[in-house]
């Protein structure tokens, strides 16, 4: 009977709290404002800073409509997502990964925005690309960045080599990273774990050799590359387990003398390691011949949810939408503004660190953009790891990822 | 007037229970996906095209998840009742302290799958884990294996994982059964002169037979669907080494938007614990009959 009774209190207790977050919530509506709710993952404390900074921000500029934020896991972030389209219950707002964003739109979650007073032609081609299905727009890009190479030029001094560069190829890469790899340090390191954070990151080396995310055996030379580097021991292979943030751990511990990273780890390694020693310049080339490495473009867009009323979210894009809000709140979050014109900013163009991201940028291509990336992503994903652990030859993993990429509709 | 007994139950069993397994059946016949979802217009039946494809095409790699799932389940529910039913046999002894060690050994079944899911990838990491440390000390091994990363030791590590996990789970239920043995059975036995192995298979595993059975089949089933374990740990990799029929059936779901074909995957799951299920059940009715 005492449990019971104990049980009902609880009840009686968690009734009371939902009453109470009832009224928090209707104490906007009080004042005859509109809600605006926006949904994130960020985790660190300057994302959300700059979360905090931008709606405090919208929240002064105008009284029509007062936004908040809601934390979703990432892990959780897109079944989340899935079941709030089954359920509706949803935010007016999503902050997601740009690659997610197709998938998306075909599933419904996003409404066409097409006529919003926004600037579109200032954006940048590739990222304004992902926020589109069939000419129609269904947000804007709110960040974009993309990998390039991280070196420890104390280690590179230290073994008599010269940093690389921009003119760096292939063969001189391996080189350095077999001169490097001594004592428990790998001459480099990037994420390959199997979900999309590893994708992000391998897909490149295919594009540079020649292959698309469709055309895999063209790319053959990238599976070689990854199999021979990684039996030579210069290429670690603890990286099939890695994430973005397990390479870069390594990379500030010295286990890694040359890491493939984003702008976003800056502030992480500026806050843990400041005295590391570090350069940053674009990912190596094929061979002399060829042009600049291909990077793969990350960052996040702004979609909007497909509701009857959506001006409270318009009216949050067009503030972003001004050039210093946005500029602001990249140099918070560390990654670049989706404009051409923003990112021209002096806080990125004379730091010689930012300018080798900008410069990787000019050669980034999105992922996709399909409806069906998250299949590709898996399915690529796969040869990469057969790769990395041995278990194909890269032929055999080009020849059968292909069949595998073919397969998908 | 029976039946108005059996009313609220049959009302429960048909919204929670009937009601989303029937969705899920007509959800694999359908073709919904990340292009059909929010278009019901263009939702079809296709009859069991979604089977065909996870059993026959290319980038499916159902077989393997099935094959995987039974080497998990085969693998841990060995050890687990060996294990298990000694630890049973020693409890079931009086000896000072045994009812505290007992509890410790339940540690394992209390503590969240998750902890113990993120506690095994630490012990199992090629560098700095405590695993590796302990074997190259023993000299076992002369260098770090790569434990959670070669297809076919990652294997090894969840079915390791989830031994630990489900030891109290065997010990507890043989315990119980151990304790339906009349004491003076063994007395008579003794009298006439049996050993110890004599003892344990002429009469302790002929009495506690039924509950052995239980703990196999519920052990089957358990460890079939086991999800979030391997998902903390390798998330069905390196190179789908470790996809098991729960996880294939949640990544086609939740991360391709494939909403059918994983509808499909979660029935092959079904469709085998359904089986184990009907020989559980036979199972108890004819132990009631011999009662």
């Amino acid at each position: 009977m005492k449990r019971r009774r104990t049980l009902a209190a609880a009840l009686a207790a968690a009734t009371a709290l939902g009453a109470l977050s009832g009224t928090g919530l209707t104490a906007a509506a009080e004042e005859g404002k509109k809600e605006v709710v926006i949904w994130d993952y960020f985790e660190t404390d300057a994302q959300k800073e700059m979360m905090q900074t931008l709606i405090d921000g919208f929240n002064a500029s105008q009284d029509e409509y007062v936004a908040s934020h809601t934390y979703v896991p990432f892990a959780d972030y897109e079944k989340q997502l899935t079941l709030g389209i089954a359920s509706g219950e949803l935010p007016d707002l999503v902050i997601l990964d740009g690659c997610s964003m197709a998938s998306f739109i075909e599933l419904g979650l996003f409404g066409d925005i097409s006529d919003a007073d926004i600037n579109w032609d200032e954006y940048i081609p590739g990222p304004l690309e992902s926020t589109m299905l069939d000419g129609k727009h269904y947000g804007i890009p709110f960040a974009t960045n993309c990998t390039a190479l991280y070196y420890n030029k104390d280690m590179f001094d230290e073994a008599g080599i010269d940093y690389p560069d921009e003119n760096t190829t292939w063969d001189e890469f391996r080189e350095m990273a077999k001169a490097l790899t001594k004592d428990g340090v790998y001459g480099f390191g990037n994420a390959a774990t199997n979900t999309d954070e590893g994708t992000f990151q391998c897909l490149q080396w295919l594009y540079t050799a020649g292959g698309s995310y469709t055309d895999i055996e063209s790319g053959v030379d990238a599976f070689t590359l990854m199999q021979e580097m990684i039996e030579e021991g210069s290429w670690t292979k603890e990286c099939v387990n890695w994430t973005q943030s397990d390479v870069n751990n390594n990379f500030m511990a010295g286990n890694l003398a040359m890491q493939q990273n984003g702008p976003w780890q800056i502030p992480g390694i500026e806050a843990n390691a400041p005295d590391l020693n570090y350069g940053v310049t674009v990912l190596p080339k094929k061979d002399a011949e060829a042009g600049q490495a291909t990077s793969i473009l990350g960052g996040e867009n702004m979609g909007v949810v497909n509701k009857d009323d959506t001006s409270g979210a318009e009216a949050f894009l067009k503030y972003y939408d001004q050039t210093d809000v946005m500029v602001e709140a990249m140099k918070l979050y560390g990654s670049y503004p989706p404009k051409t014109e923003a990112a021209q900013d002096t806080y990125w163009t004379e730091d010689p660190i930012q300018q080798a991201f900008l410069l990787q940028i000019e050669t980034s291509i999105p992922r996709g953009p399909s409806a069906s990336w998250p299949s590709y992503s898996s399915a690529i994903q796969t040869g990469f790891q057969e790769v990395m652990t041995s278990a194909k030859t890269p032929e055999q993993a080009a020849a059968d990822t292909q069949a595998a990429v073919d397969a998908i509709q | 007037m029976g039946f108005i007994f059996t009313l609220p139950a049959a009302i429960y069993m048909l919204i929670f229970i009937g009601y989303p397994m029937i969705q899920n059946i007509i959800l694999s016949l359908k073709n919904v996906d990340v292009y059909s979802f929010a278009r019901p217009e263009n939702q079809v039946f296709v009859g069991l095209q979604n089977y065909i494809d996870l059993f026959t095409s290319n980038n499916s790699i159902l077989v393997t998840a099935i094959i995987n799932t039974l080497v998990f389940t085969v693998c841990s529910i060995f050890f687990q009742f060996i294990i298990g039913f000694a630890l049973a046999l020693l409890f079931n002894k009086k000896f000072p302290g045994c009812s505290f060690f007992r509890g410790v050994t339940m540690i394992s079944w209390l503590l969240p799958v998750t902890v113990a899911g993120l506690l095994f990838k630490f012990m199992f990491a090629s560098s700095g884990g405590i695993i590796n440390q302990f074997l190259q000390t023993l000299h076992l091994i002369d260098r770090p294996l790569e434990w959670l990363l070669q297809p076919g030791t990652a294997m090894v590590a969840i079915v390791v994982a989830n031994i630990w996990i489900g030891i109290p789970f065997n010990m507890m239920l043989l315990i119980t059964g151990l304790t339906t043995i009349p004491a003076d059975v063994y007395e008579s036995c003794s009298l006439d002169g049996a050993n110890k192995f004599q003892t344990l298979f002429q009469i302790t595993i002929p009495m506690i037979k039924p509950a052995i059975m239980s703990v196999l089949t519920l052990g089957f089933v358990y460890t079939f669907k086991v999800f979030d374990l391997v998902w903390v740990m390798t998330k069905g990799g390196p190179v789908n080494s470790t996809e098991l029929l729960s996880t294939y059936a949640y990544r086609l779901s939740f991360e391709e938007f494939q909403f059918s074909k994983g509808a499909a995957a979660a029935n092959v799951l079904f469709v085998i614990l359904l089986i184990a299920g009907i020989f559980y059940i036979k199972l108890i009715n004819e132990e009631e009959e011999i009662m």
